[in-house]
């Protein structure tokens, strides 16, 4: 009986873990998948860049809906740090580790193309590294809380 | 703790702000950058043959380019360097427009005297193309291109056909040497051309000069008469070797062939 009050509890306290899970999943997929292909032709991410855009967007999507249905939980901040380290390296894998190197064929020549981004690629692990600072000061904070209530039931 | 995580919390934002705007911006700026090669043009300047590529660039973008270098290197078959030419253009501010010309020039004199076999024979050269330029102040890029460049021969397929005598008078003979060759280059030919015609023992038989204008791609097939003692041209011998001096304005070049 005592168990049943516990799971219907849950889940009632789910509900709106899960609406805003779908309601951010469906506002990230907009803006991160859906408006960028339409200011920007995907012909232009040619040599498997469009692979990465699906997987970037992917990953984006995925972290809001998990990190929105476990908000308020240890595991939402969890999550939310593991964005932080997954971007980056997903930031250093896209990027090719800041050098981006690529040949392709005009008319009867090949031409190779050199971009260093290494500038762009420190600055965007430094924002997730921020990012992953913050997580951390949420999770001290959200422990300190349950440790001060745990203590003042005592 | 809370004003600590709030403060953070508008940095990222901001941050995410700049880097999504600059991001989109760039790509922006590089799909509206609008670049073209003009037709390419051959001249010469000295003793240098010039093959000018004129290019523009139209700067549509929001982000300045910079430190422009083009670089070309030219080699031949063998590998040899034959030309490396460099073309720097400082500024391509955002919303400007920028028309200049990629000069590559190969000193003629000096390639007469290494290369002489490029007179005489068709050939190509490897062209390196290498382009650097620095986007936005931020993003260095680097182009580099590998293409081979037919060269045509100025006196493609020299040859010599059958030499004859004429008489002229009682103490001189006319010798008659047809001389072919095409011009396969770019470049006008105009200047002389000297022949000395040895006999199968290397003995002089006869010497003469004429003038030489040939077209670009253009074939020149003619007769060249000379005027020799009944003496000298008695030594004349069924085979042998003509030589010859080619001189225009930009090179002079030698060359020994062989008739009969």
């Amino acid at each position: 009986m005592v168990k049943e009050i516990g799971e219907k509890s849950l889940v009632r306290k789910m509900i709106p873990n899960v609406f805003k899970a779908a309601v951010w999943g469906i506002i990230t997929y907009v803006f991160v998948g859906y408006l960028p292909t339409l200011l920007f032709p995907m012909d232009f991410l040619a040599f498997g860049f469009n692979q990465l855009f699906d997987l970037f967007v992917g990953i984006a999507v995925f972290f809001a809906v998990i990190t929105n249905l476990f908000s308020g939980t240890i595991l939402g901040y969890a999550f939310s740090i593991a964005r932080g380290l997954v971007m980056i390296i997903y930031f250093i894998f896209a990027l090719d580790g800041g050098i981006i190197s690529l040949s392709m064929p005009i008319s009867e020549v090949t031409a190779s193309f050199v971009v260093d981004v290494k500038a762009f690629l420190t600055i965007l692990v430094l924002v997730n590294l921020l990012g992953i600072g913050k997580n951390l000061l949420q999770v001290t904070s959200f422990l300190a809380k349950k440790v001060e209530a745990n203590q003042l039931r005592q | 703790m809370k004003q600590a995580i709030r403060a953070l919390s508008i940095a990222i934002i901001i941050l995410w702000i700049f880097i999504i705007a600059f991001a989109a911006t760039a790509v922006y700026s590089v799909m509206n950058l609008d670049i073209g090669f003009e037709e390419t043009q051959f001249f010469s300047l000295n003793e240098d043959v010039v093959v000018s590529l004129p290019f523009f660039i139209n700067n549509n973008g929001y982000y300045d380019i910079s430190e422009l270098n083009v670089t070309t290197r030219m080699t031949d078959y063998n590998g040899t360097l034959l030309s490396v030419s460099e073309t720097f253009v400082p500024l391509v501010a955002s919303g400007s427009n920028v028309e200049t010309a990629h000069n590559i020039s190969m000193d003629l004199s000096d390639m007469s005297m290494e290369h002489t076999e490029l007179f005489f024979n068709d050939s190509s050269f490897e062209l390196d193309a290498f382009i650097a330029l620095n986007f936005a102040n931020v993003i260095p890029a680097q182009v580099s291109i590998n293409m081979t460049v037919p060269w045509g021969a100025y006196f493609s397929n020299l040859s010599v056909g059958e030499i004859f005598v004429r008489s002229y008078n009682t103490t001189h003979s006319e010798v008659v040497i047809p001389v072919s060759f095409e011009n396969h280059s770019y470049f006008d030919i105009v200047g002389t051309m000297q022949l000395e015609v040895y006999n199968n023992e290397d003995e002089l038989v006869t010497s003469g000069q004429t003038n030489l204008n040939v077209s670009s791609s253009y074939g020149y097939d003619e007769q060249v008469k000379t005027y020799s003692s009944l003496e000298d041209v008695s030594k004349l011998t069924e085979s042998g070797e003509v030589y010859f001096v080619f001189e225009t304005s930009m090179f002079t070049v030698e060359r020994w062939v062989t008739y009969g």
